[in-house]
């Protein structure tokens, strides 16, 4: 499945890049994102939590990057497993300059969805992973349009080697929560962690510099 | 987006029931799906063939045609609730098998109803009153030749005429 | 019990209540509903789901691309062609969910899964397709004209072809003493049983197996077509045909997309999922029939005899043609009737339209065929001012000329050879009926009294009983009751009766002791489907000669437990027992369900009775428990396959009244004469041809599909679709004939769709009689009549 979109976002391509690289906002801008663990360079670990109506269900992804052209554009390997399915997806991020101080950010994903919401139909797939995507991009360009960002402090102890992990702050902004049942709560899920992988990547990415 | 469920009490075939349900459920879904009696039918779903033929206080009334909500505190009685009091046949019911009044039995329970309605307020009726009776009810299968007759084969087992 | 009117045992659970029709299974699936296209041709050019992804119940949204990406099945390649014909040249059918292009009204585009069907209507409702609107051809005089295509490669919108002749008709017409042209037109009108169809689907994923319920005409047919699409193994697919509400023809049709996409889906979500569709639906996207013109020339002696006959004619398949050209086949061959025309020459085009597809409603072409020979025999009649019922006489084939070769070939692909009929018979018995030769005197009393009334007749000869086979199985069981299946279906015929009275006379059985089953591929996996008046002929006889195979193996077993002969034996009351021996006495008898025991050699027992069959007591050491060429068990399977159809005909009279002033139109007596061979159960065979009668009337006078030149179907409802009421339908005089056919060991006939055939030719008939107005398109309505009265005066 193919799930490609753009978003405008509203700074420079350095500071979008910037800000896609901060665990701090990243955890909480993705949607049900509970926190961002290092593995190893270049590699990470994610856990989200997607709500809706009688699912809830937490979702394990890992997330690889690869061709790195900062600021521009780079290459994200994801894979995101939960209770209804699997996700594994290739994803090509691009930023490009908009004019007037604004980031075009365009990515095209190359998803392969398996197990139970792998029934669904693409388009609720689609629909959704674009929407989660949406919610995504509009809750970072309310951080870098100044909406103020609450502290994050890593979990492990400052200036230790230990790999970081940062946990979302309770009563962090989430997306809304889209009522449903079962199935489209595990695409939600599934779709959370695609993305949420992507974009922890990349944050992961940055900080690994 | 969750709809309101409102409770609904029914009293049907003489059982005492409550449900509940969005106030956009129709009562044929509601005896159909939520109380199990599908006896009831939906043919048409706009009110023309009378399948769905219950009555309400004891008036015949078309169930795809009304909401649930709006029978809350009504008496309403199927086509299972025209059995003898022992589990058998009704008495319209009987007619129906001795007469060949049905085929594929699609329409039957429309039938069923509104004929023992009618047969409680008339119960000797002539062969043009029969088919009049019957006049607001779809069968595709049976030409009504022999559900005339059985409404009147009814009014005899009901005793009121003498065969 | 063959020939008693006995009360049927299917009816205690319908009457009751507990008829377990499609959407009265399956309480906790899901259910499916459709975004179906709203105009009649529109290239699809996105499908927008944003809006319903938020709706609570969503489980799953398909369209298209998910079947193209299912490469473990071949749910994406178009829906079978059921019947190739070497004239069908261009054949269409379409895909489970609209590919690229809708061709009609109603086509499924989207499909929706939900926890129930309200909020799956919710769900269809949010979603937005758009459309790229393409012209569409509407109605035979467009298709003709060919200014637009159906179907791109299909310019001139011909989908098939045909000529079929015998003799020279042309040479002949042209050297009679007298002709005639008609220019003739028949509507559409549709099978409109009171319950849709449906389909419920159950997959058990730790089996890998699937069951579906599915409210049609054929069962087996339908788990060939799934096994097929959905790649599964035949003998890991069921399907169950369970109480179904009327079919007409319209349920023959498979597999539609819905019986393919719900087990799909099913599979895909391993849930449970139902479908039934509403009216509406129903009004779009099943089938409709009977839309046709036709050109008539006719050549004819002074006695009327018609020496030749030229008929060509244009038939309005909609958008697909999934059932090939058997409509058009059966116009061309039925059209002959019970007539013997010197040279017959039929041409047929069947043409495309952006309308819903066209396939068999009770008649199937029937009806059509006899409109065009019927207004002909009535023309010729006029010209030479001889009586109607005269004329027909004299084309009669007689008695003595059967069987009657007319050198053409059937909807079976066999030869139409006529086995038996007494047209001169039937005719007799339908003037005394309705008092044919009384009715001058009846009309000019009517019109002394200001009343206007006229007398019609039509004549009909209809194939029934066409192969290729059906089957049935037997089994006696220890407890004694017979169970008896068969493969096709039901939809209201009495099968449950009718095969029981069959089975109960030729296992001397009582028949509350036997139940049958039908449409149910776990019990019976070999048949066809219930269509074209076959079921009596082909299961009835398949069930008599399973019951003689049963029978035979009782007084065989018999025989050796009271050490008789199998000749000496005979079984009434469910006992085997020596000729003349009385009853009760001990010795000289075995009661049926002891034979049964007898007839499975058992180490194990499993009540009292059975012990009678364990190894100490039964056997001998000379030879095998089992016989080399026998099976356990009193049980036996056999089949019946034709070598042509059996020909039964009917005549039908109406006396109609028509109002001077408001054109309304009163049938004042309807009379039927048919004869179909000995009848098993006449009484159903009254209630068929009932039925058949009142959708001939509808068909006649208050049915008609209205599309507009959009394509949009104007009357998609029971409120502006007009299915005769009570009211609507007079009191139905019948009479009988019984010519047995040697064609089948029960010398029995089909009757299923005798009632609709001639109704249009018919009423058409006595209306023309009564105005004195030509009638030539039907269906007619008072208001139609009105204006023809107009012109005619004009």
């Amino acid at each position: 499945m193919k799930v490609s979109g753009n978003a405008t976002l509203n700074a420079p391509v350095e500071k979008v890049w910037a800000a896609l690289n901060d665990p701090a906002v990243l955890v909480r801008t993705i949607p049900g994102c509970e926190q961002l663990e290092e593995v190893e360079r270049d590699a990470y670990r994610m856990t989200v939590t997607a709500g809706v109506a009688s699912i809830k269900g937490s979702y394990a992804g890992d997330v690889r990057l690869t061709d790195q052209q900062e600021p521009h554009a780079f290459v994200l390997k994801a894979s995101g497993a939960g209770g209804p399915g699997t996700v594994s997806a290739d994803v090509k991020v691009r930023l490009v300059d908009g004019g007037d101080g604004t980031t075009v950010l365009s990515y095209d994903a190359d998803a392969i969805v398996g197990g139970m919401i792998g029934g669904v139909g693409q388009r609720i797939l689609t629909g959704v992973a674009k929407k989660t995507a949406a919610e995504f991009f509009h809750a970072v360009d309310a951080v870098l349009t100044g909406a103020p960002v609450g502290v994050v402090s890593p979990a492990a102890v400052p200036g230790t080697a230990a790999p970081a992990v940062y946990v979302a702050p309770a009563g962090a902004v989430r997306a809304g929560v889209i009522g449903g049942d079962f199935a489209k709560g595990a695409v939600f899920g599934a779709a959370v962690a695609l993305l949420g992988a992507l974009v922890g990547g990349w944050a992961a990415g940055r900080r690994a510099r | 987006m969750t709809e309101t469920l409102h409770e609904t009490r029914l009293v049907v075939n003489g059982v005492p029931r409550t449900v509940r349900v969005p106030a956009r459920r129709l009562l044929a879904d509601c005896l159909r799906v939520d109380l199990g009696l599908t006896g009831t039918h939906l043919g048409c779903e706009h009110g023309v063939c009378g399948a769905c033929t219950v009555l309400v206080d004891g008036q015949p009334m078309r169930s795809c045609l009304m909401f649930a909500v709006s029978a809350d505190g009504a008496e309403i009685t199927t086509t299972e609730g025209c059995r003898a009091p022992d589990g058998g046949l009704g008495p319209v019911q009987q007619a129906f098998q001795e007469c060949h009044g049905l085929q594929c039995g699609f329409c039957t329970p429309g039938f069923i109803t509104t004929i023992t309605a009618y047969l409680r307020d008339n119960p000797a009726p002539s062969e043009a009153e029969a088919r009049e009776a019957i006049g607001g009810n779809l069968c595709r299968c049976t030409g009504y030749q022999n559900i005339v007759k059985s409404v009147l084969r009814a009014a005899e087992i009901q005793g009121e005429v003498v065969p | 019990m063959f020939g008693e009117p006995i009360a049927r045992r299917e009816d205690p659970r319908l009457v009751s209540g507990a008829g377990r029709y499609l959407d009265d299974l399956g309480p906790s699936a899901l259910a499916a509903a459709f975004v179906r296209c709203p105009h009649a041709h529109a290239r699809v050019t996105d499908i927008d789901v944003t809006d319903a992804l938020d709706v609570d119940g969503l489980v799953a949204i398909y369209t298209y691309d998910d079947l193209a990406d299912d490469t473990a099945t071949r749910v994406a390649e178009p829906l079978p062609l059921l019947i190739p014909h070497p004239a069908l040249t261009q054949p269409r059918t379409a895909y489970a969910l609209v590919k690229d292009v809708a061709k009609h009204v109603g086509e499924p585009i989207v499909m929706v899964v939900a926890t129930d069907r309200y909020v799956a209507e919710d769900i269809c409702d949010r979603i937005r397709v758009s459309y790229e609107f393409l012209p569409p051809v509407v109605g035979v005089a467009a298709a003709r004209e060919a200014r637009h295509a159906v179907h791109a490669d299909v310019p001139d919108n011909v989908a098939a072809h045909l000529l079929q002749e015998v003799g020279d008709a042309r040479a002949a017409i042209a050297a009679a003493p007298h002709t005639l042209e008609l220019d003739l037109e028949i509507e559409r009108s549709a099978s409109m049983p009171m319950e849709g169809k449906g389909v419920y689907a159950r997959w058990d994923a730790a089996d890998a197996s699937l069951r579906v319920y599915s409210s049609t005409q054929t069962s087996t047919s339908v788990r060939f077509a799934l096994a097929a699409k959905l790649n599964i193994p035949v003998d890991r697919v069921e399907v169950i045909a369970p109480d179904v509400g009327g079919g007409f023809g319209v349920k023959i049709v498979h597999p539609w997309p819905e019986e393919v996409l719900v087990p799909w889906a099913a599979i895909r979500l391993d849930r449970e999922v139902k479908w039934s569709e509403d009216r509406r639906e129903h009004f779009v996207s099943s089938a409709h029939e009977r839309g046709q013109q036709q050109k008539i020339r006719v050549g004819f002696d002074d006695d009327g005899r018609i020496l030749g006959l030229d008929v060509e004619f244009w038939h309005d398949n909609g958008a697909y043609t999934p059932y090939g050209i058997i409509i058009p086949i059966i116009t061309s061959t039925q059209l002959l009737g019970p007539y013997k025309p010197g040279a017959y020459r039929v041409e047929f085009r069947s043409l495309y339209t952006n309308t819903v597809m066209v396939t068999p409603y009770r008649g199937a072409g029937r009806p059509q065929g006899v409109y065009a020979m019927e207004r002909t025999m009535d023309a010729i009649a006029a010209r030479l001012r001889l009586d109607r019922a005269e004329v027909r006489e004299r084309n009669f084939i007689q008695p003595h000329e059967m069987p009657y070769d007319h050198q053409l070939t059937f909807q079976d692909g066999r030869p139409l050879i006529y086995d038996s009929g007494d047209f001169p018979a039937s005719l007799e018995k339908l003037k005394k009926l309705v008092d044919w030769d009384g009715f001058a005197a009846y009309r000019d009393a009517a019109r002394a009294e200001g009343r206007r009334v006229g007398i019609g007749l039509a004549c009909y000869v209809e194939g029934t009983g066409v192969g290729p086979y059906e089957g049935a199985h037997i089994r006696v069981e220890s407890s004694g009751k017979v169970v008896v299946s068969t493969g096709l279906t039901t939809q209201g015929q009495g099968h449950e009766t009718v095969f029981a009275q069959i089975a109960a006379d030729e296992l001397g059985v009582p028949v509350e002791d036997i139940s049958v089953t039908t449409g149910d591929t776990r019990r019976f996996k070999y048949a066809v489907g219930t269509f074209a008046s076959r079921a009596a002929v082909m299961s009835g006889n398949a069930v008599a000669l399973t019951a003689r195979k049963v029978r035979a193996k009782a007084l065989r077993i018999a025989a050796e437990a009271l050490e008789a002969d199998p000749g000496d034996l005979e079984i009434t009351d469910g006992v085997v027992r020596v000729k003349g021996h009385p009853p009760g006495a001990s010795g000289g008898e075995i009661p049926l369900r002891t034979v049964a025991v007898l007839s499975n050699p058992l180490r194990y027992a499993f009540d009292e009775e059975s012990k009678r069959a364990t190894q100490f007591a039964v056997g001998s050491s000379d030879k095998p428990p089992v016989d080399e060429d026998d099976e356990p068990g009193l049980e036996a399977t056999d089949y019946y396959s034709p070598m042509q159809a059996t020909f039964a005909n009917g005549m039908h009279a109406a006396i109609v009244e028509t109002d001077p002033e408001t054109a309304e139109i009163k049938i004042l007596r309807y009379c039927v004469v048919h004869d179909c061979g000995p009848m098993i159960n006449p009484r159903i065979v009254e209630g068929q041809v009932h039925g058949g009668v009142a959708q001939g009337i509808g068909g006649a006078l208050y049915e008609r599909i209205v599309y507009d030149e959009n394509g949009q179907l104007l009357n998609a409802s029971y409120m502006d679709f007009l299915i005769p009421y009570a009211s609507e339908v007079p009191v139905i005089e019948t009479d009988h004939l019984e010519t047995p056919t040697p064609l089948n060991p029960l010398g029995i006939k089909g009757a299923g769709e005798a009632g609709v055939i001639p109704g249009s030719a018919l009423l058409a008939s006595a209306i023309e009689d009564a105005e004195g107005i030509t009638i030539t398109r039907m269906p007619i309505s008072p208001s139609d009549l009105f204006h023809l009265r107009q012109g005619a005066t004009e």
